[in-house]
């Protein structure tokens, strides 16, 4: 592989959680920077705020809302694969945001969705945790071909139009806490 | 003499003139959001905005001033502020009508400076109470025909001057008004305690379709399915488990989310209800104590 890494600042207090994130970037072949960064790379914790994209595009790590402004925004889960490309697309000038990535959605009535069933409910949330629908149809012991079936009903029924859409809507827009 | 678009635009300039010194803005950060003085020493604003911190930073009319936040109710959107010293300005009088679709609504927000911003909307569409997706009640529906930027959280009034509620922006950022009597009903438990109380399960439930094989035994055709279950919640110690789908709460069917968030009010802290719920195939009855919900 020839694919030249990028320069990465990493905006990250926490050293324990630093060197993991530096583990990643370094296996996936970026360097860590203190300047000159083609991206910075922050953990954004719930108060806080994120540093100005000014320096050079900015990809969050946060389980909260997503900040509109931000040029990527990954849960802070994110897997290695998933945070090389998105560090690679916001470097590239492209938006990268998580399947379940709510941004600050405003305020609003308690929907009433219509009811998915439980089958549904499990391949949405697969769909969710990023699974390509070989994925989880291995996983639910299923065809691609049912998994696609379970896909198109649920866009139906939720009016989705794309799978990040669809989850948000049908696991983040449905779910009621009580 | 003037012709009557100017009186018209004059009138809308006397009427923020008259509201904007009980406006302030908020210093959340990288930027701001209004906020309306209710009493001398409280401000009120919009929940969502605010980050999580105990202090604030405001700017009314040029000059800063400092607030504490005493509390905030993510279901109503109401946080209140309490000012470091109060500040002697007359808040907009309630509307004196219920508000009707096609009349003109005046937005009042302030700048970063705390000078005033004006908008101008219509009432897009009215209705009765609703639930909030965060499990408030909101005493009636006002939704505008405008979106919100650092406005929000200012007040809105109507073309007579009188003051309908605050600002709150909703999917797409458009503007909603929380209506000043579910501003007022809020104010004194979040002053006194810092939230609004709730009874809480501890479960996320999406609504799902009882399999037709059960359905029968069920006696119902849809549910909701348990898919987050609180750790240490009262759900949780009741025995319930994550893929239970939840048939009826003391006998009455659990089908619709609003109707669910509507029986938790902070009455029915400490009561116990009983469940229904299909388990694996199977029909189970569990007691559950209805607990407080935690505050975050």
């Amino acid at each position: 592989m020839t694919v030249p890494g990028l320069h990465v600042r990493l905006a990250v207090a926490d050293p324990v959680r630093r060197r993991g994130l530096a583990a990643m970037l370094a296996a996936a072949g970026h360097t860590v920077v203190d300047d000159a960064a083609d991206v910075v790379l922050c953990d954004l914790l719930p108060g806080s705020t994120p540093p100005p994209e000014a320096e050079a595009p900015v990809l969050a790590l946060t389980d909260g809302p997503a900040p509109e402004l931000l040029a990527g925004v990954l849960p802070r889960a994110v897997e290695q694969e998933q945070l090389d490309a998105g560090l690679r697309a916001v470097a590239a000038g492209l938006v990268v945001r998580g399947p379940g990535a709510a941004p600050v959605i405003g305020f609003r009535a308690a929907e009433d969705f219509p009811p998915l069933t439980p089958r549904e409910v499990e391949v949405l949330s697969l769909v969710g945790q990023g699974l390509t629908n070989k994925a989880v149809a291995r996983r639910l012991g299923i065809s691609v071909h049912t998994v696609k079936f379970h896909l198109e009903a649920l866009f139906a029924k939720l009016e989705a139009t794309s799978r990040a859409e669809a989850v948000a809507k049908g696991l983040r827009g449905g779910v009621i806490e009580v | 003499m003037t012709d009557l678009l100017e009186q018209f635009s004059t009138a809308l300039a006397d009427r923020i003139a008259a509201a904007a010194p009980c406006v302030v803005a908020i210093g959340t950060g990288r930027r701001h959001v209004s906020g309306m003085l209710w009493r001398p020493d409280v401000v009120v604003t919009s929940a969502q905005e605010l980050p999580d911190r105990p202090e604030f930073k405001l700017r009314r009319a040029g000059e800063e001033t400092t607030a504490r936040l005493a509390g905030r109710d993510p279901g109503t959107n109401v946080a209140v502020l309490r000012l470091a010293q109060p500040i002697e300005a007359a808040p907009p009088v309630a509307a004196s009508a219920a508000p009707r679709v096609g009349t003109l609504a005046l937005l009042v927000g302030a700048d970063d400076t705390g000078a005033p911003t004006g908008r101008l909307g219509m009432v897009h569409a009215t209705g009765p109470e609703w639930h909030s997706q965060a499990g408030g009640r909101i005493d009636a529906l006002l939704r505008l025909d405008v979106r919100l930027g650092a406005d929000e959280g200012g007040p809105v009034l109507d073309a007579a001057g009188g003051l309908l509620g605050m600002s709150t922006a909703g999917p797409r950022r458009r503007a909603l008004v929380i209506p000043a009597a579910t501003i007022e009903r809020a104010l004194d438990p979040l002053l006194a305690e810092g939230r609004i109380a709730r009874g809480w399960l501890g479960v996320g439930l999406q609504p799902v379709t009882v399999p037709d094989s059960l359905r029968e035994a069920a006696g119902r055709d849809s549910g909701m399915m348990v898919v987050n279950l609180a750790v240490g919640g009262p759900a949780a110690a009741a025995g319930v488990l994550p893929g239970d789908i939840m048939l009826d709460l003391d006998g009455t069917p659990v089908r619709r989310a609003r109707a669910l968030a509507a029986a938790m009010g902070p009455e029915r802290i400490g009561q116990s209800v009983t469940l229904r719920l299909l388990r694996a195939g199977a029909l189970q009855t569990l007691a559950v104590v209805i607990a407080a919900r935690p505050t975050g």
